[in-house]
C-alpha cells in the first residue's frame, strides 16, 4: 500500500546546484551535522577518559586495605566520582545529544537545526566546562575535595556543563516541534526524533533541578557551610540523576535509536506505533518523577516509606518492556541480519531494561522478602532504597551505562554514512559491541552479587572486605571491557574519517526521511522541503 | 558562500510550501520550562528547610532580620504593570506602530530597573547576614537567583528593543517581541511565587 503522496509536478531542475552557506567543515560551522559530530567526538574522548578512570578505580578496589594507586579513601572517592561524571555528563549524554543534533533535522525533513549556532555555542561551552571540571578534581576539588577554591570551581563547571546541555536540548526540542516537514504530525515523527524530543523535555526539567542544587552547593561552599568532611555529599547532585528511576533520561534516546535500527535492519515496521510513542512519553514522566523524588530527599537518606518513589521505581520499567516487546515482534517478523547497529541496538535495549528491572525488583516488597528468605538475610525495601552509594545502585548504574554506550555504538554505526560519509567497519563494530556488552554484564554482575551478599557494602568499603576479591576482579574486567568497547568505537570512527577505512557505498537505507538525501547530506539537507503523509515516507520507494 | 549540490527528493516524497515556524517563541518557551523547574527546585529547598526548622519550634529568620512589606508589594505592583507594557508592545507591533512598541519595551526596562533598585534597598533593610545562618544563605539563594533571571529577562528585552531600533519586526514578524514577552511573563510569575512564599509568609 502506498504510504506517501506521489511527487507533484515541479519546475525545479533535478540536481541543480544551489547556493548554500559557509563551509561546513570550518571550526566555527553552524551546520548541524558538523556540530553533532563535534559533540560525538568530544563526548567520545571524555567517555574513554571516564571509563579508563573507572577501570583504575576498580583495580584499586581489588585491595582497598593497602592503597597502591591513590593515597587514601578520600582520593579513591574522588576518582570514583570523577569517573562517573565523565562517563555520564562528559560522555554518554553529550554523545546522545550530538547524535540528535546531527540526525533529528534529517529525520524530520528540516533543512537545518533550530538555532544551529546556538548549538555550536553549547558545544564549546560544554567542552570548556567539562575540561575545567576534570582539571578541578585533579587539583583536589570536586566532591570530597580539600581545596575550597577548586571545589567551587567544580560546582561552577558542572553547573555550566548542565546549562550547555540544556541549551543544546532546547535546540533539539525546537527542531522537532517547529521544523517538522509538512504533513509530519507528531505521531508520524520517527522514533529517534520522538525519543530525542522526550529526552529534551526530560532534560529541561530534570537538569535544572540539579543546577538548583549546585546553586545552593556553591553558596554553602563559598560561605563555609560545607566543611571538608561533608563535601562528599556534593556527589548527591549527580546521584539523584543517575539512579533508577531518573536514569531513564539515558534510556529514552537509546530505545528510540534501537527501534529505528530494528525497523531499518529487519525491514519490518514496528507495530502499534502510537503505543510505542506513548510508552516513551510515559518513561519520560516516570523518570522525571524519580528525579523530583530523589531530589526531595537530597542530603537525607531516602526513606523506605516513600511510597511514591517505590511506585515510580517500579513503574519506570513498564514503558521499556512495552517498547522492547513491540520491537521484538518486528525482529520476529523481519529479516534478521548480523550487523553492528542491530546487534548493538538489541543489546542496548536489553541491558538498559535489565538495569531498570533490577531497580524495580529491589523495591517490590514480596520480591525483597523472597530474596531475604533465600539468602537468609533480614533485608527490607527501606534497606535497598537507603543505599544511595551501595553496590546495588552501582550495579544498576553499570548496566544502564553499558546500555547507553551500546546505544551510542548502535546509533553511530547506523547513521555512520550520514555522519562521516563512509560506513564504519562492521567487524570492528561487532567487536566493540561484544566488548561493551560483555563489560557491562560483568561489571553489573559483580556489583549485584556483592549487593546480594551484603546490601550494606558501599563502594568505599569495596567488595573485598567481605571476602570476595574475585568479584572485584570481575568488576575490573567488566570496566576494562567496557572501556575497550568505547575505545574501539573511537578508533573505528578515526580510521573511517582519517584513514579512509570502511565502505564509501551506502550499506543500507531505511524508510524515514534521512535516507531520502545523500550520504553525507549536503548543507541544507534537502533540495526541496518534503511533504509526508505517513510515518514511513520512503516505504513506497523501498 | 560556497556552492553545493543538493539532492532532489525521491518520487514518493512531495515538496512542501515554505513555512515560517515560530522557532524563537518555541525555544524561549522550552528554556522557560527549564527556568521554572530550576527556580521551583530552589524554592522547594527553601520551603522544605523552613518547614523543618519551624516544626522544631524555632524561628526561621535570624534574630534582628525583618522583611518589610512595602518594597516587595511595590515590586509586585511594578512587575504587574510591566505585564501591561509588554502586552502593549505586542499590540503596537501587531498594528505596525513601531514608535509605541519602542516606548512599551523601554517602559518595561524601566520597570525592571525599578525592581532591581528596590531589591537592593530591600536587602539593605533586611540586614541579613548571609554567612551567619542557613536561613540567610537560602534567602540569598532564592532572592539572588530571581535577580539573575530578572537581569536575563531585561537583557532579552534590551536586545529586542535594539533590533526594533535597527528596523526589525513588523506585524508580519512579531516573533522576537512575543518571545521576549513569554520570558518576561515567566520571570514575573516566578517573582509572584517569591513574593508570596518568602516575603508574605516569611
Amino acid at each position: 500500500m502506498a504510504l506517501t503522496d506521489t511527487a507533484p509536478e515541479t519546475d525545479a531542475p533535478a540536481a541543480a546546484p544551489v547556493v548554500v552557506g559557509p563551509d561546513p567543515s570550518a571550526l566555527g560551522s553552524g551546520d548541524h551535522k558538523t556540530v553533532g559530530r563535534m559533540f560525538i567526538g568530544g563526548g567520545s574522548l571524555f567517555l574513554v577518559v571516564g571509563l579508563v578512570l573507572a577501570l583504575v578505580a576498580n583495580i584499586e578496589r581489588i585491595d582497598l586495605a593497602g592503597y597502591s594507586i591513590v593515597d587514601d579513601g578520600d582520593m579513591f572517592a574522588q576518582l570514583w566520582d570523577l569517573s562517573r561524571l565523565m562517563i555520564m555528563f562528559g560522555g554518554v549524554v553529550p554523545i546522545l545529544v550530538g547524535l540528535g543534533i546531527a540526525i533529528v533535522p534529517l529525520q524530520v525533513g528540516a533543512t537545518t537545526l533550530a538555532f544551529p549556532r546556538g548549538a555550536a555555542a553549547a558545544f564549546w561551552t560544554w567542552m570548556v566546562a567539562t575540561s575545567i571540571a576534570l582539571l578541578s578534581v585533579v587539583l583536589n576539588g570536586g566532591p570530597g575535595g580539600g581545596q575550597t577554591d577548586f571545589v567551587v570551581l567544580w560546582v561552577l563547571a558542572f553547573g555550566t556543563m548542565l546549562a550547555a546541555l540544556c541549551w543544546a536540548m532546547v535546540c533539539l526540542g525546537a527542531t522537532v516541534l517547529g521544523l517538522r516537514a509538512s504533513g509530519m504530525t507528531l505521531d508520524r515523527v520517527p522514533f529517534t526524533s520522538w525519543s530525542m524530543l522526550m529526552f529534551s523535555f526530560l532534560g529541561l526539567v530534570a537538569l535544572p533541578i540539579a543546577m538548583a542544587e549546585l546553586v545552593l552547593a556553591y553558596l554553602q561552599v563559598r560561605y563555609g557551610f560545607l566543611p571538608f568532611g561533608e563535601r562528599q555529599g556534593l556527589v548527591g547532585v549527580m546521584d539523584s540523576l543517575t539512579r533508577t528511576p531518573s536514569i531513564g533520561l539515558l534510556g529514552l534516546p537509546v530505545l528510540g535509536i534501537a527501534l529505528d535500527a530494528i525497523e531499518t535492519h529487519t525491514g519490518a515496521p514496528v507495530k502499534q506505533r502510537k503505543v510505542v510513542l506513548g510508552a516513551l512519553g510515559a518513561m519520560a514522566v516516570f523518570s522525571f518523577g524519580g528525579a523530583v523524588l530523589a531530589f526531595s530527599s537530597f542530603g537525607r537518606s531516602i526513606a523506605g516509606d516513600n511510597a511514591l518513589l517505590v511506585l515510580d521505581t517500579a513503574a519506570v520499567l513498564l514503558p521499556p518492556l512495552v517498547v522492547l516487546g513491540l520491537g521484538g515482534l518486528s525482529l520476529r517478523s523481519g529479516k534478521l541480519t548480523v550487523r553492528t547497529p542491530l546487534v548493538a541496538a538489541v543489546l542496548a535495549g536489553a541491558l538498559f531494561t535489565k538495569g531498570l528491572a533490577l531497580g524495580a525488583l529491589s523495591v517490590i516488597e514480596p520480591i525483597v522478602n523472597f530474596l531475604a528468605d533465600v539468602f537468609d538475610q533480614s533485608w527490607t525495601v527501606a534497606d535497598w532504597l537507603q543505599l544511595g552509594g551501595s553496590t546495588l545502585h552501582e550495579g544498576v548504574r553499570a548496566l544502564a551505562m553499558a546500555g547507553a554506550v551500546l546505544g551510542v555504538i548502535a546509533g553511530v554505526h547506523h547513521w555512520g554514512h550520514k555522519l562521516f560519509g563512509r560506513a564504519l567497519d562492521d567487524r570492528l563494530g561487532l567487536l566493540s559491541t561484544l566488548a561493551a556488552a560483555g563489560g557491562g554484564v560483568l561489571w553489573g554482575l559483580a556489583e549485584l552479587i556483592g549487593a546480594f551478599i551484603d546490601p550494606e557494602i558501599g563502594v568505599l568499603a569495596g567488595l573485598t572486605d567481605d571476602g570476595v576479591p574475585a568479584l572485584a576482579v570481575l568488576g575490573t574486567a567488566g570496566a576494562g571491557l567496557l572501556a575497550a568497547g568505547a575505545l574501539l568505537l573511537l578508533l573505528n570512527v578515526l580510521a573511517t574519517t582519517a584513514g579512509g577505512r570502511g565502505s564509501a557505498a551506502e550499506p543500507w537505507t531505511g524508510l524515514t526521511l534521512e535516507w531520502a538525501t545523500d550520504s553525507p547530506p549536503p548543507v541544507g539537507n534537502f533540495a526541496e522541503a518534503p511533504v509526508v503523509t505517513s510515518a514511513l515516507p520512503l516505504a513506497e520507494e523501498a | 558562500m560556497t556552492t553545493s549540490y543538493r539532492p532532489t527528493l525521491p518520487a514518493a516524497v512531495a515538496v512542501a510550501e515554505p513555512s515560517r515556524p515560530r522557532l524563537l517563541v518555541l525555544a524561549t518557551s522550552l528554556a522557560s520550562i527549564g527556568f521554572v523547574a530550576g527556580y521551583g527546585a530552589l524554592m522547594a529547598m527553601y520551603l522544605a528547610e523552613r518547614a523543618a526548622v519551624i516544626s522544631t519550634g524555632e524561628t526561621w529568620l535570624p534574630a534582628g532580620t525583618v522583611i518589610p512589606l512595602t518594597q516587595p508589594n511595590f515590586m509586585a505592583l511594578t512587575l504587574v504593570w510591566s505585564l501591561v507594557s509588554m502586552a502593549w508592545a505586542i499590540a503596537a507591533i501587531n498594528n505596525d506602530d513601531r514608535s509605541n512598541a519602542k516606548i512599551a519595551l523601554s517602559l518595561t526596562l524601566l520597570f525592571g530597573l525599578g525592581v532591581l533598585a528596590q531589591t537592593g534597598y530591600l536587602l539593605f533593610l533586611m540586614e541579613v547576614e548571609i554567612a551567619a545562618t542557613r536561613a540567610g544563605l537560602l534567602l540569598l539563594a532564592v532572592i539572588g537567583s530571581h535577580l539573575a533571571i530578572l537581569v536575563g529577562a531585561m537583557g532579552y528585552v534590551l536586545v529586542t528593543l535594539m533590533r526594533l531600533f535597527v528596523g526589525e519586526y513588523s506585524s508580519r514578524d512579531t516573533d522576537g517581541i512575543w518571545a521576549a514577552t513569554v520570558f518576561w511573563y515567566v520571570m514575573v510569575g516566578l517573582y509572584l511565587v517569591l513574593w508570596y512564599a518568602v516575603y508574605i509568609t516569611k
